[in-house]
């Protein structure tokens, strides 16, 4: 698998800020690589470096294996930040223009906007769109000339559900086309539903990268324990080796344990040795957005 | 450079605001001069005004001269569209897309500064078209190209002018701040400052960037009259070295500054 992006030691300053701080990553060919941090954290920073609207302090980076160009960027569909077009051209005329930047076909144009369901109002000027409306036409953009890489920043921004839906499902399809799609999101949620990859960003700095399941899988997990006498069971846990914190909610008992040690047979075991009959035990699978705030060290874990 | 052209046609094709702005500039070149001519016909109706005035300035070859000093009243409609095409872009964020979707930066701001030279050179054919129908019309004496390097002291008092909003708009980005610092500095700032310097160092004050181009263009009218005044005026190739030098650092600044900045 080749790599689509590769960042090493990126910095940005502004001023005395440090909006990225010697980010290195890969981006592997047909992935969905989410860029994943809360407001602030430097992820359109990033990405306007990659797509040289910004100007790097130090660092380099190579994309589709190749020094930065314009004619790689034109092989790259892109949404930054806002949908940018001119408010005075219709959707269709705005495409036009992008088209011939990129040297796509005009003929390509009106298939985008069906892609994204715009076709119908191609001729209403951009700023009679909604936001989402907007947000689409965006992407429809971005995919002139059916580039093999998409970089989006926060696709799903001001959406309704049922448009937030539908750019999910069609990013999973151009994933399924076998399209690399890097996407900056604060949306844990969104990562979790649509990546396979990951890097996390906390302000400006990169605290973990590598796939989905990678990066969530450390820290604790819980197992929800039910028996008719809790502080017995209580008591008897604590004896067991690898648990970390008891506590008991809504009539079970929470278990904090490392699954590299323990796992829900031995604690069944250890209960069953011990004269207690467990009535109830299911792994709590901890949220993505506890992991990550865990990550960011944000919040501190509270289940 | 003729698919950058067309992509900057596409960006204005449908842009009302700019072509009825466009169309009023070239409105306004007729309407100042036939103002102005309405103005002068009078005054040379008494028949001393000749001996006072010296020739009428309408007539050949001083056309040349009248009509282009008096459309560089208008200069700054062009620089309103300048400002206003330009600093869209940045309103838009669209500079950022179209640099996104594979545009150079360079190829960005050379555009804009060809199409800044392209509004120069239609300025300057419409104001000849405007000097020699005046002075056609005028009848008075035989068509003469004489004196009609003026036209071209006019194209380079466009540059001069269109250079200055085109750094404004890239210094500034905001189309309001752009055209407002633009306006009050021709029209007041430039001219104040200039004006105390002169009354103490003439001819320094025509050293300004604005006024250096407006040195190249002297007042057409009173001829004789001016010659009694006690008006020191630097010499022509000293302020179209100024001029010069102020235009390629205008653009010069906008080209390296673009390139530069983050956006």
């Amino acid at each position: 698998m080749s790599i689509v992006l590769s960042l090493h030691q990126l910095s940005k300053n502004y001023g005395k800020v440090q909006a990225l701080q010697q980010v290195s990553f890969d981006v592997p060919q047909g992935c969905v690589f989410g860029i994943l941090g809360p407001n602030g954290s430097g992820k359109t920073t990033l990405l306007g470096i990659i797509m040289n609207v910004l100007q790097p302090t130090n660092g380099s980076f190579t994309l589709l294996g190749k020094q930065p160009s314009n004619d790689v960027r034109k092989q790259i569909g892109t949404l930054l930040e806002t949908p940018n077009f001119y408010h005075y051209l219709s959707g269709e005329r705005n495409l036009e223009i992008a088209a011939t930047i990129k040297g796509v076909s005009h003929a390509d144009i009106a298939t985008v906007l069906e892609k994204v369901n715009l076709y119908e109002r191609r001729k209403s000027k951009f700023s009679t769109y909604s936001l989402g409306m907007k947000q689409r036409l965006a992407i429809a953009s971005a995919l002139l000339g059916n580039p093999d890489v998409l970089v989006l920043d926060e696709p799903t921004n001001g959406l309704d559900p049922v448009g937030i839906a539908e750019i999910r499902n069609l990013i999973i399809q151009l994933a399924n086309e076998g399209k690399t799609i890097i996407m900056a999101s604060h949306l844990l949620d969104e990562v979790e539903k649509v990546c396979t990859h990951v890097a996390v960003l906390q302000k400006g700095k990169l605290l973990n990268t590598g796939t989905v399941d990678e990066v969530f899988a450390t820290g604790d997990s819980i197992a929800v324990l039910q028996a008719e006498n809790l502080d017995q069971l209580s008591t008897v846990i604590k004896t067991l080796e690898g648990v970390q914190k008891v506590q008991i909610k809504n009539n079970s008992l929470h278990v904090h344990f490392d699954m590299a040690t323990l796992s829900l047979k031995t604690i069944n075991l250890h209960c069953f040795n011990n004269g207690i009959v467990l009535s109830g035990l299911q792994l709590l699978k901890q949220s993505l957005e506890s992991k990550f705030l865990a990550l960011t060290g944000g919040l501190t874990v509270n289940q | 450079m003729l698919h950058l052209l067309y992509i900057e046609w596409l960006k204005l094709k449908n842009y009302r605001t700019f072509w009825i702005l466009a169309a009023l500039y070239l409105i306004s070149i007729s309407g100042i001069n036939y103002i102005t001519l309405e103005f002068i016909q009078k005054a040379y109706e008494n028949p001393a005004a000749k001996l006072i005035a010296g020739v009428h300035p309408f007539s050949f070859p001083d056309v040349w001269q009248t009509v282009t000093y008096m459309s560089s009243f208008t200069l700054f409609l062009p620089g309103l569209l300048i400002i206003i095409n330009y600093t869209n872009e940045f309103n838009y964020k669209t500079h950022r897309q179209n640099i996104i979707d594979g545009y150079s930066r360079q190829a960005f701001i050379t555009v804009k500064i060809v199409l800044v030279l392209l509004l120069a050179i239609i300025s300057t054919l419409v104001v000849s078209i405007n000097a020699a129908a005046f002075g056609i019309t005028h009848n008075e004496t035989p068509f003469s190209f004489e004196k009609a390097h003026y036209i071209g002291l006019f194209f380079v008092q466009c540059l001069n002018y269109f250079g200055l909003a085109l750094l404004l708009s890239v210094l500034f980005k905001r189309a309001a701040l752009a055209v407002g610092v633009y306006f009050i500095y021709i029209t007041i700032l430039e001219n104040m400052i200039a004006g105390i310097i002169n009354r103490y160092k003439a001819p320094a004050g025509n050293f300004f960037p604005i006024d250096s181009a407006d040195s190249l263009i002297t007042f057409p009218m009173f001829k004789e009259a001016q010659k009694t005044l006690p008006i020191i005026r630097p010499e022509l190739w000293q302020v179209a070295i100024a001029c010069g030098i102020y235009i390629i650092i205008y653009y010069a600044i906008s080209y390296w500054r673009f390139s530069k900045q983050d956006l």
